[in-house]
């Protein structure tokens, strides 16, 4: 069910908002689509690397002339071949491709070999000896806030292991609070969890003298691009960085990774090409998936339950590494005012960290635990005040083309509408309660794409370069395909401007040799941004195409119509030729840069501003047992502002996508330790849905042509798993009469909760408190003004 | 690495002699990933998929009770589905319909299931609860041994380094059956608790067997006394009343042990075996009548 579209007329578009086949389904199908791991080039040595075992240990000695000495090892690297220092954020560069000091988190990599094959190159990294002197490992938040015994995990930042501190205001909140009718704080906990791509991580490298190409299962190889010209001390045009046909990444591929480096260095070295693919424990080592977060929210709410003031407390355990920590970080705070439209919002954040695999951006990026403690956190202020808590959230709802108090631009917003959508499919409020069954509401919004580049720069953020010529129609983007269907975006996109079919583009993507840049597939950027590059691009040569015609046949540029194959009466190829002949070789350019002034100009402002904003709706249905605790989730009805959708059958594939994800994290998904070591590092038992557990989705969307996007289209990415999460909990508690603040909801923190209402206690499971945190003075910063505030 | 492919049980059974400890794969679904994980070498290794006397099932004595069932070692949870064995056996049907994934439930065998001695092995409670036996072979000749004295502690078994298992031999019971299993989730999963009910009414006897709640299969005998005084014998059904259910699901739970592990907590999976014993006595009130 899609909304009749305003604006232009579905009518008059010809390929954008069809259901049409990917492009590349076809090859992917039927196995004709080569993966990184299926990269095999002539005289390929393989790669492994030898993994730290300790969660925190000082390197005191590496002792490598046994592997070297072994038949078949050709090559053996430690930290001393690869000195630089890197990380994704110019703020934390504090990784290096393989360790020479100390390791930091079990899976930390310390030497790589390359071999004639991987079971020579295994045996020879067990070859390697290295002396490692233990140090105390960091297994916690609280542990990390505290002085370490030993030295801190790393050399910079802190106090104590704290990573980064992050405190803002906007407006008066004390005296928002001091105004309320009622007050509510709660304290949430989200246990991290993994991304769990089918593919693993793969990457080849081949290097011809002092110049190297590297395929990567990559999300961004424009980021690989910049790591590995900075660690191999070479210029970037030296290094050519090529994002393989992609196995999913959600996330998780978005860093540049030390497997990447050392196979570019190896290669150099043997002149061979080299491979490197991660084993599935490997994979799970390697993480960067969802922080564990410990989050405080108190909101004070006058007599209607209108809220007056927020103050919102986050703590990330990050593990090991930077990453894209300072991000996820603010993250956690930034978003909570693009649903509600709060007067006045206080946020402090801390990320410290701890002997664990990193963490990182998974889909949703630092916003699902925030989005879970604030839904379930409206639905008991809510009941404490007797107003429904649908009813609620709408008196809260921002407008659409404001401003919020933390100065994110909001341009269109179906957040209205959505939730009527899904409380009309779902007969949510007509429901009759029962024991055992229950119902829950919530709702989210996410980025379409970071308003900022990660490094400073004023260059575009996507650019693309569309060729016609004798041998047809190409379109060069840097964007990845990582199975979102952003192929199939820009293809359709350049095939709606030239009249064509999206089969009739072919696409060069994703090669920093060959294709002008884009920032990478993270944070929902790449329809939005990518997609309006295409279309200027696509755009101007259909300009050429008309004016080509127009002066052969005589007519105004207006009279030609551009559609099915044809540039007026004339087919493509032949209006092609006319304009080849007229004008030299056709190719034609598209650059997006977000616009300025979207979000505000305080330190931590980077880090919310978007060109626009989804908006998603969940209604969740399931029974919940008394006995056992067991949930089984009956049916999802996910209503999506997509903008406009640029093909409805890949959309709806990205809503049960992200339904099925925020399942799996809010009912059994949980990357947890003990002693250091994962508890579950295997597919084996890191368990998520199966068929049998995946309940029928209804997908909902809701077309509210967003001025900015192309042809008003929004993202769909990641915005939809956010509502699922607290949904879950909500239906819970309407099922059992108990509250479950803790994510994963698994049937012994259930049990937990109904034995704690059988003793008398609070009906509750979850933390008891938040820590004492060192947050720094709050930066106070003035909202907008009224007239500011409505754009 | 040296892999033998006999086709005769008597192949099989000289080879195990002459080398003890030569490794033994059926289906493989558990070996291979203990060699994956990097948790065990392979040496020699020995096929049992072409020994024609490991397959199969097969009645011993009478049709009735007094009879046997033997089930070859080789039997595959697939064939364990099969309806004539299921009506026999319902309860091992429904375990095997829980174990892994159709691809699984092809490979997999009793026979592993017994080899393995999982604590979560999803056939043992339900072999427990039916008192079965299992039947040992090597070339000096064979043994039965019962399936408590077989398995000794986890993944521990009472197999010689020159045995092989040959079947396991279940006596034949009237009466209702029943298996129920907790996990995460509804497929390709390990079990947090499991409890198998058998009710034997030519004995008057019911017999609970759980799994996962302890290092070895565990017989709940107390639940078991106390439940043969709350079925109508000459239904078979449970006639007792929710007092009787929170009984039986209490005293089930004083049997188990278990232990947090990452997957489940020992508090979590004594609850989750109490339900499942009460879920399942309750379900024999639907036995239709004979």
């Amino acid at each position: 069910m899609t909304t009749p579209a305003a604006g232009r007329e579905a009518g008059e578009l010809h390929v954008v908002g069809k259901g049409l086949p990917k492009v590349d389904a076809a090859a992917k199908v039927t196995g004709a689509i080569a993966y990184a791991d299926d990269i095999d080039l002539p005289g390929m040595l393989f790669c492994k690397l030898l993994r730290s075992q300790h969660p925190y240990a000082r390197i005191v000695s590496i002792d490598t002339s046994a592997a070297r000495a072994m038949p078949g090892v050709v090559a053996v690297i430690t930290g001393d071949d690869l000195p630089v220092k890197y990380g994704i954020m110019p703020t934390c560069e504090d990784e290096l491709a393989l360790e020479h000091e100390k390791v930091r988190f079990v899976g930390d990599p310390v030497a790589a070999v390359a071999a004639v094959d991987e079971e020579t190159a295994l045996a020879a990294c067990r070859a390697i000896e290295v002396g490692y002197e233990p140090l105390e490992a960091v297994e916690s938040i609280e542990q990390a806030l505290v002085s370490p015994d030993d030295e801190p995990i790393h050399g910079y930042a802190g106090p104590a292991n704290v990573h980064r501190l992050a405190a803002l205001e906007f407006g008066d909140v004390d005296a928002g609070f001091a105004e309320a009718a009622h007050v509510r704080e709660d304290v949430f906990f989200f246990e991290g969890n993994t991304h769990l791509p089918m593919e693993q991580h793969s990457a080849t490298a081949q290097a011809v003298g002092d110049k190297v190409t590297l395929w990567s299962s990559t999300q961004d190889p424009h980021y690989v691009h910049r790591a590995l010209a900075k660690v191999l001390g070479l210029p970037m045009g030296s290094v050519r960085v090529v994002a393989a046909p992609h196995g999913g990444g959600f996330g998780g591929k978005c860093d540049p990774f030390s497997h990447e480096i050392a196979v570019c260095k190896l290669s150099l070295m043997t002149g061979r090409p080299v491979k490197c693919t991660l084993t599935r424990e490997e994979v799970f080592y390697t993480h960067r998936g969802r922080h564990p977060v410990l989050m405080w929210v108190r909101t004070g709410v006058d007599r209607d339950g209108r809220i007056l003031a927020m103050h919102f407390r986050s703590a990330l355990d990050g593990g090991a590494y930077g990453s894209y920590g300072p991000a996820s970080t603010l993250y956690t705070g930034a978003l909570q005012t693009t649903t509600y439209a709060i007067p006045a919002y206080r946020f402090e954040g801390a990320r410290v960290f701890t002997n664990k695999a990193p963490c990182g951006p998974k889909r949703g990026h630092g916003t699902p635990q925030p989005r879970f403690a604030l839904e379930v956190h409206l639905d008991k202020l809510a009941a404490d005040l007797g107003i429904d808590p649908v009813e609620l959230r709408r008196r809260n709802y921002v407008r659409p083309f404001t401003r919020t108090v933390n100065w994110l631009r909001i341009t269109s917003c179906g957040l209205g509408e959505v939730t009527d959508r899904v409380l009309e499919a779902s007969g949510y409020e007509h429901r009759v309660k029962r024991p055992g069954h229950g119902m829950g509401f919530a709702v989210s919004s996410y980025m379409c794409g970071a308003g900022l580049p990660i490094y400073w720069n004023t260059m575009p953020h996507s650019e693309c370069i569309l060729n016609v010529g004798r041998g047809g129609v190409t379109l060069l983007s840097g964007a990845t395909d990582i199975g979102q269907g952003s192929d199939t975006v820009l293809a359709t996109i350049a095939a709606e401007e030239l009249g064509l079919s999206p089969g009739d583009i072919r696409l060069v993507t994703g090669d920093t040799g060959l294709t002008p840049v884009d920032l990478g597939s993270y944070s929902s950027r790449v329809t939005f941004m990518a997609g309006n590059a295409a279309r200027e691009a696509a755009a101007r040569m259909r300009e050429l195409l008309v004016r080509a015609v127009a002066e052969e046949k005589g007519c105004a540029p207006d009279e030609v119509a551009v559609a099915d194959g044809r540039i007026g009466l004339i087919a493509f190829e032949e209006a092609a030729a006319l304009a080849e002949a007229r004008f030299g070789a056709l190719s034609t350019r598209g650059s997006y840069t977000p616009p300025q002034g979207i979000g505000g100009r305080y330190k931590g402002a980077g880090v919310g501003p978007s060109p626009a904003y989804s908006y998603s709706a969940a209604v969740v249905d399931l029974d919940a047992d008394g006995r056992s605790g067991e949930i089984r989730v009956n049916k999802v009805w996910l209503g999506h502002d997509i903008g406009r959708s640029i093909n409805e059958l890949a959309v709806r594939g990205q809503v049960e996508g992200g339904v099925y994800m925020g399942l799996g994290e809010v009912l059994m998904e949980a990357q947890a330790y003990r002693d250091g070591l994962l508890r579950q590092p295997s597919m084996l038992d890191y368990k998520s849905l199966t068929f049998l557990d995946m309940p029928e989705v209804e997908t909902i969307l809701v077309e509210t042509l967003d001025p900015e996007g192309p042809y008003g289209a929004k993202e769909v990415g990641q915005g939809p798993l956010l509502p699922v999460i607290p949904a879950v909990v909500s239906a819970v508690h309407e099922a059992l009469g108990v509250w479950v603040d803790e994510v994963p909801v698994t049937p012994d923190k259930v049990v937990r909760a109904l034995d704690a209402r059988a003793k008398g206690k609070e009906p509750r499971y979850g933390p008891k408190s938040f820590p004492q945190i060192p947050y720094p003075p709050l930066v106070k910063v003035a909202p907008p003004d009224a007239a500011t505030a409505a754009l | 690495m040296a892999v033998f492919v006999p086709t005769s049980l008597e192949e099989l059974l000289t080879a195990r002699a002459e080398r003890p400890g030569l490794d033994l794969v059926a289906g493989g679904t558990d070996l291979v990933v203990e060699v994956n994980f990097g948790r065990h070498r392979l040496e020699d290794v020995a096929s049992l998929s072409r020994v024609p006397e490991l397959g199969g099932w097969r009645r011993e004595g009478p049709a009735g009770p007094g009879g046997h069932l033997v089930l070859g070692s080789g039997l595959t949870y697939t064939e364990m589905l099969d309806p004539t064995l299921a009506e026999l056996l319902p309860s091992l049907a429904q375990a095997a319909r829980t174990v892994g994934s159709p691809q699984i439930r092809n490979a997999g065998t009793l026979g592993g299931n017994l080899g393995t001695a999982s604590p979560a092995g999803d056939t043992l409670p339900v072999l427990a609860a039916l008192e079965a036996e299992v039947l040992l072979g090597s070339a000096a000749g064979t043994r039965l041994v019962p399936l408590g004295e077989f398995v000794t502690g986890p993944k521990r078994t009472a197999l010689a380094p020159d045995e092989v298992i040959l079947a396991a031999r279940v006596p034949v019971a009237r009466g209702h059956q029943e298996f129920l299993k907790v996990g995460t989730r509804n497929a390709m999963v390990i079990a947090v608790c499991s409890v198998a009910l058998v009710l034997d009414e030519q004995a008057r006897q019911v017999r609970v067997g759980l799994g996962s709640v302890g290092p070895v299969p565990i017989r709940a005998l107390e639940a078991e006394r106390f439940a043969a005084e709350v079925v109508d014998w000459s239904t078979g059904r449970f006639s007792g009343g929710e007092a009787d259910l929170r009984r039986f699901g209490e005293l089930v739970g004083a049997a188990a042990r278990p232990i947090d592990d990452h997957r489940s907590i020992a508090s979590y999976r004594r609850r989750a075996v109490e339900v499942c014993a009460r879920r399942a006595l309750e379900r024999t009130m639907s036995r239709q009548a004979a």
